[in-house]
């Protein structure tokens, strides 16, 4: 069967992000038990481990699920897919130089700062140059638009702090610190999450007919609040910070009633480890959403840390590996199995997620992100560590199932 | 000329890989009609607008008509009016997505 496949991109220039993706996961977990309950948000030691984290594992997969569904959603193929094949190496490179850089040497910083910049440059010009190669217009194109500019805002952000880190640029990276973070997770990474999980929650869900209106709100509340408290923290107005803030707030809240709509509507009633790991996830948003405003109300800063916690790793963790065992068994199908429709039997696509080790995986994960973020909360050393060795047997089964997924039928080639 | 049952029978031969239903059975198919020719046309929706399998389901739909009958050519349309739904599929679908309620799989 001759199988036309102009829009999507191949399996070998996707796979390197799912695959370097999850062994960053692997790396951040056994990274953990360089930190303690102390560890303040600022120090150098934490700052290392986000960047090993978010850059590594968050971006690397929401990288490579924008390969593959941005040409889907629009229907025209990407401006320049063969940029793909470079953003995950410089990507993974420029994320190890800045940990060792934030780790033992700052001069290293504006390297990989500048290494991670250009791969992101390179993802961005594609993205906007296929995007406007297309003419669907929707909330996802929107959100994709708008969070890829956060994103650059973010990075640029961030490399003026790498140089002021390294020495080469003379300015208080204090000042540029909040507006870094609300750009980079607030702007980009929860954004991109919201308008993937338009496409992708109905799709696996087959939800119909739900009211799209809430994650309209949100995406604007999203956009006027990161902008608030862009604008707010670097010209040093706190009220249009604290301003800003609470239209982040008001975003999330608005996003969770669009889940709830989208959950609601479904016609696929199967509880899989897909929906147990997102019922996961929305638990962790909403824990990260309550220790946010018990901080903002006084309270010690352990609790804005363990919010930082249930966001980046109990939400943001848990509904990417989620979607790992919806993406990978496609990508996996669509290379080795789609030529043979037609011709002889080929597998479901539940068939090829390896069960037993899936449900660990999402157990134990579960276990030790909870230890770790009630640890972080009360400052206990002891749940801590035990905690961090439990989160780091989850995410082996992690590497193990994500291994097995991309292994399966690899004899049919 | 092909009639529409027999493009309707041969078409619920493509399953949907992530469901495991043909596309018949999920309401997919709207239409299929032939000229003196046998020249046939379906008229067909996807589930979702971001179906990342959208050609590879028209280049099946085309390729199982013209492999189950005696169709000269076959073109498979895809339209978003009306827009799918569940309600779309037959009975024995809805019965066994709802049966999955509360199981663990």
């Amino acid at each position: 069967m001759n199988v036309t496949r102009d829009f999507a991109p191949p399996f070998s220039l996707i796979a390197p992000f799912f695959l370097l993706g999850t062994i960053f996961y692997v790396l951040s977990a056994f990274g953990l038990f360089t930190l303690d309950v102390d560890a303040s948000f600022t120090s150098f030691s934490t700052i290392a481990w986000v960047h090993l984290y978010l850059l590594g594992f968050v971006m690397m997969v929401i990288f490579g699920a924008m390969a593959q569904l941005v040409p889907v959603v629009i229907e025209v193929g990407h401006a320049k897919v063969d940029f793909f094949y470079i953003i995950w190496p410089m990507l993974g490179i420029g994320t190890l130089a800045m940990v060792f850089g934030f780790a033992f040497a700052p001069s290293v910083l504006p390297y990989g700062g500048l290494i991670v910049l250009t791969s992101m440059v390179i993802f961005a010009s594609d993205l906007f140059a296929t995007l406007r190669r297309g003419e669907h217009s929707s909330i996802v194109v929107s959100t994709m638009k708008s969070s890829n500019i956060f994103l650059l805002l973010g990075i640029l952000s961030g490399f003026i702090m790498s140089l002021a880190f390294g020495g080469v640029l003379h300015v208080n990276p204090n000042h540029w610190l909040e507006a870094h973070v609300f750009a980079v997770f607030g702007g980009y990474v929860l954004l991109t999450i919201m308008g993937l999980s338009m496409i992708l929650l109905p799709m696996f869900g087959l939800s119909h007919g739900f009211n799209d209106r809430p994650m309209l709100y949100a995406y604007r509340l999203m956009i006027v609040g990161v902008s608030s408290v862009m604008a707010g923290s670097l010209i040093g107005i706190n009220f249009i910070k604290y301003f800003g803030i609470l239209s982040v707030i008001a975003s999330v809240l608005s996003y969770f009633y669009q889940i709830y709509l989208i959950y609601k509507t479904r016609a696929r009633k199967e509880n899989d480890v897909w929906v147990k790991s997102l019922f996961f996830a929305f638990f962790a948003l909403a824990l990260a959403l309550i220790e946010s405003i018990v901080y903002l109300l006084g309270a010690s800063e352990a609790w804005v840390v363990s919010a930082g916690w249930f966001l980046i790793v109990g939400f943001a963790g848990f509904l990417i590996t989620s979607h790992l065992y919806k993406i990978i068994p496609f990508l996996v199908w669509f290379e080795r199995y789609a030529p043979l429709v037609g011709k002889e039997k080929v597998p479901m696509l539940n068939e090829m997620v390896p069960i037993r080790e899936a449900y660990i995986q999402m157990y134990v994960t579960a276990i030790g992100v909870m230890m770790v973020g009630l640890a972080l909360l009360f400052r206990v050393d002891t749940l801590f560590n035990a905690g961090v060795s439990v989160l780091v047997v989850g995410v082996l089964f992690l590497l193990m199932s994500v291994y097995r997924m991309m292994q399966y039928g690899k004899e049919v080639l | 000329m092909i009639s529409k049952e027999d493009a309707f029978k041969a078409i619920s031969n493509v399953i949907d890989p992530e469901v495991g239903f043909n596309l018949v059975e999920m309401g997919l198919i709207y239409d299929a009609v032939s000229d003196d020719d046998n020249n046939v046309l379906v008229t067909m929706t996807l589930s979702t607008r971001a179906c990342p399998l959208h050609q590879m389901m028209v280049q099946w739909v085309e390729e199982a008509v013209m492999k189950h009958t005696d169709a000269a050519s076959c073109r498979a349309e895809v339209v978003w009016e009306p827009e799918w739904s569940f309600d779309m599929a037959e009975q024995h679908v809805k019965d066994k997505l709802n049966q999955f309620a509360n199981r663990s799989v």
